[in-house]
């Protein structure tokens, strides 16, 4: 998808939730976010992937109102995030990548405060224990200090989701938890998306985003190289054939279109092929590739053609930006 | 407004159970304004400007001790949580800017009423007299904490630690210290000192408050007893500078304060 494509769709969605256009962002001389635009739909949820220093967080904090736009604009259920703060803030949570607690707070005096504000707000808040929700009861009467790095993962998602948000920022809402809790938080972003609640999530995990995400965008360097349906982005990938050969060879074949990508290690050779077209181009250049070893009296060890995947474009992104 | 004004209440709430959790800063809350009212009351004798200078240090002494209250509490707490990004997480929370101010704000001024009390019953004790002027008492208070909590917002902006924050916050408490009219009346006080005590909030609500108590007119050169309508009469130079300070408090806590950790 082109960046003209981008700005238009950002532009002119009718249900856009969030709406990103052309934004950029700056720290002094570095320029972090270098004019994305790309637009999250009411009910779905959008994962911003890339590298670390990518600007996912620098675009969730524009969106979520701590700094103005240096150029562009934001919008979130229609309103500026910075101008209409007081609108806003009530019908959004915010799970940041990082943010304090008060230590000798106990965890139910924690959750109890985040509840006192919203209800102060006008809204009512969530339905039910929102400790049970996270999976945290158990720690309610302990400090927040002397939670686990996953644990105050988990109680930072149970205050993002207190005002029961229309919208709901999560940045890397899983560093940190083990697998189990990780499945916990995948259920309740579940519970909210059922319940139509729009989420924008940023990950360093591929499988939580294909997992969980009806669109994403991959980020590098501040600008978006890829965007779509996990479907749609992974289709921009080819089929992976790769081997290994037991000695350094040179002059590799050309198959299926496609110039291998050679490694040498330890003296053997590494070799891969991204070959696009689906399965039965992939196919037809096993052929000559085949014949090529034949040719040559080669075994080609650990022969392996799978499709592409999420971290085959994340990976192909990150290279062709180097 | 209404939103702004129960957010601070209830974040006022917060910091008062989290003090009284932490048994040093409570003890010291308590101790401190015994601990001054004994250290200057046993250093004088005598009469001062009409009074027993015993009352007259101690009806003086909630000037300076705002310093230690509120501003000394606030640089910490402020310039802490910034780093520790509770207030980012508060920021990012329901609660407006004022609310976020306001709570801990609303917490120092009621630990300071609790001093201040605490002072008024040393008094009680000492002399036997009630305070002639309560509102005059709370609106200094008011207005001092204000001033203080607004300068203690700017100065966590230039502070880059809890730690470092215990030394930018000495020119402030020597000036509070030195500058308040404690041991002695304005007019006592050499010139160039003078000047610069008549403009400084300490001595406004240093002031007010033994004016407050005593019901005589204190207010610069010492002068008798006096009535509720002439005791506000002559506040009113006091309450305008208390009143621009929270004007300059409030422009430097703009200018100066941060929201999040300073990077690199």
């Amino acid at each position: 998808m082109t960046t003209e494509q981008l700005v238009a769709d950002a532009g002119t969605g009718l249900d856009g939730a969030i709406r990103v256009a052309e934004l950029r962002q700056n720290y002094g001389a570095f320029e972090a976010v270098r004019g994305i635009s790309f637009e999250v739909r009411s009910g779905e949820l959008f994962a911003l992937l890339g590298t670390n220093g990518a600007g996912k967080t620098t675009t969730m904090e524009v969106l979520e109102g701590y700094a103005r736009p240096a150029g562009g604009s934001v919008e979130v259920l229609g309103l500026d995030p910075v101008r209409d703060r007081r609108a806003l803030r009530p019908r959004i949570g915010i799970m940041l990548q990082e943010a304090g607690f008060l230590g000798d707070l106990t965890v139910a005096e924690t959750v109890a405060m985040g509840l006192g504000l919203v209800a102060d707000t006008g809204r009512t808040p969530m339905d039910g224990d929102p400790l049970a929700a996270v999976g945290l009861t158990g720690k309610a009467r302990t400090r927040v200090r002397q939670l686990s790095g996953g644990e105050k993962r988990r109680l930072d998602l149970a205050l993002a989701i207190l005002s029961r948000p229309e919208v709901l920022f999560l940045d890397e809402p899983t560093t940190g938890m083990d697998p189990a809790a990780r499945q916990a938080t995948w259920k309740v972003i579940g519970d909210l998306r059922e319940r139509g609640t729009t989420v924008l999530l940023t990950t360093h995990y591929l499988e939580e985003a294909e997992r969980l995400a009806d669109r994403l965008a991959i980020m590098h360097g501040g600008l978006i190289h890829t965007y779509g349906t996990v479907e749609e982005v992974v289709a921009t990938t080819g089929d992976q054939i790769s081997f290994r050969l037991p000695y350094s060879v040179e002059d590799l074949p050309v198959v299926g279109g496609a110039a291998p990508v050679v490694r040498y290690a330890e003296g053997r050779t590494e070799a891969a092929y991204t070959v696009y077209g689906g399965t039965e181009r992939s196919h037809a250049a096993l052929r000559p590739l085949l014949s090529w070893a034949d040719r040559h009296e080669l075994t080609l060890e650990r022969l392996e053609v799978r499709p592409g995947t999420l971290e085959d474009v994340f990976l192909r992104v990150v290279e062709e930006s180097k | 407004m209404r939103t702004d004004v129960l957010h601070a209440w209830r974040l006022a709430r917060v910091d008062l159970k989290l003090l009284g959790r932490n048994t040093t800063a409570l003890f010291t809350v308590m101790l401190m304004p015994l601990l001054f009212a004994w250290l200057y009351t046993s250093a004088v004798d005598g009469e001062m400007a009409g009074l027993p200078a015993r009352t007259f240090v101690l009806t003086g002494l909630p000037g300076m001790m705002l310093a230690f209250a509120v501003f000394i509490n606030l640089v910490n707490s402020f310039t802490a949580r910034r780093e520790e990004l509770v207030l980012k997480r508060l920021r990012g929370g329901q609660s407006s800017a004022v609310a976020i101010f306001g709570g801990p704000g609303l917490a120092s001024l009621i630990v300071y009423l609790f001093q201040v009390a605490l002072v008024v019953v040393w008094l009680r004790g000492d002399d036997g007299a009630m305070p002639a002027n309560l509102p005059m008492m709370l609106l200094a208070a008011v207005l001092g904490t204000a001033v203080f909590a607004l300068l203690a917002a700017a100065f966590s902006g230039l502070t880059p630690n809890a730690e470092m924050a215990q030394i930018l916050v000495l020119p402030v408490l020597i000036v509070a210290v030195v500058l308040a009219p404690l041991m002695t009346t304005l007019d006592m006080m050499p010139e160039p000192m003078r000047v610069i005590a008549t403009f400084m909030p300490v001595t406004a609500v240093a002031e007010m408050m033994r004016t407050g108590y005593t019901g005589m007119d204190l207010f610069g050169a010492p002068g008798g007893p006096i009535g509720m309508a002439e005791q506000w009469l002559q506040a009113l130079p006091s309450l305008g500078v208390l009143a621009v300070w929270v004007v300059i408090a409030a422009v430097l806590a703009r200018w100066l304060f941060r929201w999040d950790p300073r990077r690199g």
